[in-house]
């Protein structure tokens, strides 16, 4: 028997399961968003009128705390050039950092508007921004969070890039001991990988630094590596591997965690 | 934690740095490489027009998702003609990205090894050109932005006659949905209109390409020719007929067209696709610009006497040319000026094709097969069915050409003069039932409706297409000799009789000639020793 407490996720993922494959159209290994595997974006908008639906299924290993699994989905439509829509939800059940819940929980809904301002061209870096609002679905929490990312996405040498990702989230009802400003700062990197006889493969690594909640701990540092792999003509398998390497006071964090998902545009 | 963030920031400032380096680092490589040609006056490049349209600046992807439709990736339908298209996508994106980063020196070895591979090994999906090209993307954003968009219609005009979904009259109106899609969407559009192949080929730098390159260059045309001659082995077709058809096409594709270093000029849709340019031929004229704007840029690049700064100029100009908004106003057939940007003749009985190099609007050379013409049938030179009739002509694809008879004698009759596999399309009295006729390369003929009747009755060729004539069925030869007294006498032939059957040399028949002083008319040895 499936536990009351894990009954939700796992209808969530059937449904995932059963539906998606309806949709196996879309997106590209190449084009990366965020969760997926890992938590950076490229500067890269999704195309006009596209849609995209984008989930993933990980498993954590909090500091000092069991194990526990997440669970995010997430929406993106293309509704304007260069511009898209994002609605995403993030689900948690088990062990999690900083907390001592164990119950599932639907940590947050977050609703977004990317916009890319230019693609690469000469030595300048294509430039996007994300933002939008993460409304709260824990319980008793109040206030929304203000989230914005800044994007940008340059060629290392002839395949690689790299993602310099600039993000600050402020929260309008943070209670006394938390922060009310977060940044944080990831550097993303993306290399396809095969070339030039395989062309559906792309491997990503990020460093990231990144303040914490609890007023006192942090900041936090994070390594991960992941790859994504085209399935079918618009659809994507990912998996990732991260860890928050280094914690500073008692930061709350992730010791690992593993994540896998699939997106799909249709 | 301050000496941590300072840390982290100055690792991420070496690392854009680096990237700049390695960047700015490669484009030099590129402009040494470049200037080391030969020296020419650039004065004689024509500069672009000083005010062109806002979006040539354009320094945005403007990526637009595909026409939604249940065709959506149908060419899967037809497995070896979806990943050869896969491959064609990745041989264009790799010459280019060579070309751009120093490395055009092994364009005609090296490169042509590893896209070699890729033909021979095609992806499973379509990769994203971008992908592979990404420093050629930097340098020729908008080049690439017209190319793309361009080659979305080109993969869901197939999407569409590779449906098993849609009628054929669903798949017509789908088709000119498409267009408008394509065409209405975005200011880059490549021009609809016929265009002036002796001028678009006619500039400074042309040819340029294919004396250096010639064994890329044959590829490239490949791929041409393969994107022109997939619509008529696609058009009006069942799906096993496509799949069977394309057998003979992909076999000839990959051991002859792609490695092809003889031809004297692109191949052009008509030659390939003389029904589906008839019947769209402003669909026909946009590719056929689009893959002599591929042309122009191959030329372009390929000329190392032009400096840097100014191929980038010359490279807007030659999209500006083929661009729809440079011919706004102008329609098929209007000329502003002879063998020039707005010359937009066609040839008489092909509105889907511009004027060709010393072509006139009665003949034009083609490699193979000499000077004809597209309104006659180049085996009885009797006029060819026009208009709403067009559908009734035959067509035979043989030695990598696709040429449309007046009847079913003289299509059956050509194949059987012609080399190789052939491919007869026969129309019947049922448009929506043609039937499709394979000849191996000894002559021994099949077809996938061996219920076929013909009338074959022959008298002179002035009216072979009433007295030879496919029919879908017994009944069908029944009512058209109850509806036409004259042929009350004349049997039904089955399919077997009629393969085995050959008619009399056409009374009709006259040989086309080209203009006075062409230089298609030196004998071919001397063409031959001109291009070794």
């Amino acid at each position: 028997m499936i536990p009351d407490r894990l009954l939700l996720p796992y209808l969530w993922l059937t449904l995932f399961l059963v539906v998606l494959p309806q949709f196996v159209q879309g997106v590209d290994h190449n084009n990366i968003d965020s969760g997926r595997p890992l938590s950076f974006d490229d500067a890269e908008a999704v195309a006009l009128r596209e849609r995209s639906i984008e989930v993933g299924l990980g498993g954590i290993s909090p500091y000092g705390s069991s194990a526990g699994m997440t669970l995010d989905a997430g929406f993106l439509y293309g509704f304007a050039l260069n511009s898209h829509l994002m609605l995403d939800a993030d689900a948690v059940a088990g062990g999690r950092a900083g907390s001592l819940d164990k119950g599932f929980q639907i940590e947050g809904i977050k609703f977004g508007i990317f916009h890319n301002f230019n693609r690469e061209f000469g030595n300048t870096p294509a430039f996007s921004v994300l933002t939008g609002l993460d409304l709260p679905t824990e319980d008793g929490s109040n206030g929304v969070a203000i989230h914005f990312r800044g994007i940008a996405s340059k060629v290392l040498f002839q395949y690689d890039r790299i993602h310099l990702n600039l993000d600050g989230i402020v929260k309008t009802d943070a209670e006394n001991f938390e922060r009310g400003f977060l940044p944080r700062l990831i550097l993303g990197y993306s290399k396809p990988l095969g070339y030039p006889r395989s062309f559906f493969r792309t491997g990503v690594a990020e460093l990231s630094m990144r303040s914490t909640e609890l007023k006192g701990t942090g900041p936090v540092m994070s390594f991960g590596i992941g790859l994504r792999q085209q399935v079918t003509v618009r659809s994507v398998i990912d998996i990732g591997i991260s860890s928050d390497f280094w914690a500073i006071d008692q930061a709350p964090h992730e010791d690992f965690k593993l994540i896998a998902g699939y997106s799909v545009s249709f | 934690m301050n000496r941590l963030l300072v840390v982290f920031i100055s690792f991420l400032v070496l690392a854009f740095h680096l990237s700049a380096q390695a960047q700015t680092e490669n484009e030099t490589q590129h402009q040494g490489h470049s200037s080391t040609g030969k020296l020419q006056d650039t004065n004689i490049l024509p500069p672009p027009p000083a005010n062109l349209p806002d979006w040539f600046n354009n320094k945005k992807k403007n990526h637009i998702f595909y026409k939604r439709g249940k065709y959506n990736y149908d060419t899967y339908n037809i497995k070896r003609l979806a990943y050869d298209l896969n491959a064609v996508a990745v041989g264009h994106a790799m010459a280019y990205e060579d070309m751009v980063t120093g490395k055009a020196v092994g364009l005609d070895t090296k490169t042509f090894d590893r896209i070699n591979w890729v033909l021979n090994n095609p992806p499973k999906f379509m990769p994203d050109e971008a992908n592979i090209s990404p420093t050629f993307g930097r340098k020729y954003g908008v080049l690439e932005l017209v190319f793309d968009w361009t080659h979305i219609l080109h993969a869901q005009t197939v999407d569409v006659l590779a449906s098993t979904d849609f009628t054929e009259e669903e798949k017509d109106n789908e088709i000119k949905a498409l267009w408008k899609f394509y065409f209405e969407s975005v200011p880059y559009a490549i021009s609809p209109l016929p265009m002036n192949m002796a001028y678009l080929d006619g500039q400074p730098y042309s040819g340029a390409f294919r004396t250096k390159y010639p064994k890329v260059n044959g590829l490239f045309w490949g791929y041409h020719w393969l994107q022109g001659a997939m619509y008529d082995a696609l058009l009006n077709k069942t799906l096993q007929q496509q799949i069977d058809v394309y057998e003979v096409f992909g076999d000839r594709y990959h051991a002859i067209e792609l490695y092809r270093t003889d031809r004297s000029f692109m191949p052009m849709f008509a030659e390939t696709s003389p029904r589906f340019s008839e019947k769209y031929p402003y669909i026909a004229n946009a590719f056929d610009n689009l893959h002599m704007l591929h042309d122009m840029v191959n030329d372009i690049l390929a000329s190392d006497w032009i400096p840097e700064p100014e191929k980038e100029k010359q490279i807007l100009k030659a999209i500006w040319i083929v661009s729809a908004e440079a011919h706004k106003g102008e329609t098929p057939g209007d000329v502003k000026e002879e063998v020039g940007m707005h010359d937009h003749r066609f040839m008489l009985g092909m509105p889907g094709m511009g004027f060709m190099k010393y072509g006139t609007e009665d003949v034009m050379f083609m490699d193979n097969m000499g000077w004809m013409s597209m309104a006659d049938c180049h085996h009885c030179s009797m006029p060819l069915a026009e208009g709403k009739d067009a559908w009734r002509a035959p067509t035979v694809s043989a030695e990598g050409w696709t040429m449309r008879t007046r009847c079913a004698l003289c299509a059956r009759d050509m194949a059987a003069e012609t080399k190789g596999a052939v491919i007869i399309h026969l129309p019947t009295e049922n448009p929506l039932k043609p039937a499709v006729v394979i000849s191996d390369e000894m002559g021994n003929m099949t077809t996938d409706s061996p219920e076929i009747i013909f009338l074959e009755n022959e008298k002179s060729h002035r009216s072979c297409d009433r007295w030879s004539l496919t029919f879908s069925s017994l009944k069908a030869f029944q009512n058209y000799v109850a509806a036409n007294p004259e042929f009350k006498n004349a049997q039904p032939v089955s399919f077997e009789d009629w393969s085995g059957l050959r008619g009399k040399k056409p009374d009709t028949y006259v040989k086309p000639v080209g203009p006075e002083g062409n230089p298609y008319d030196i004998q071919p040895e001397e063409i031959s020793m001109e291009n070794e």
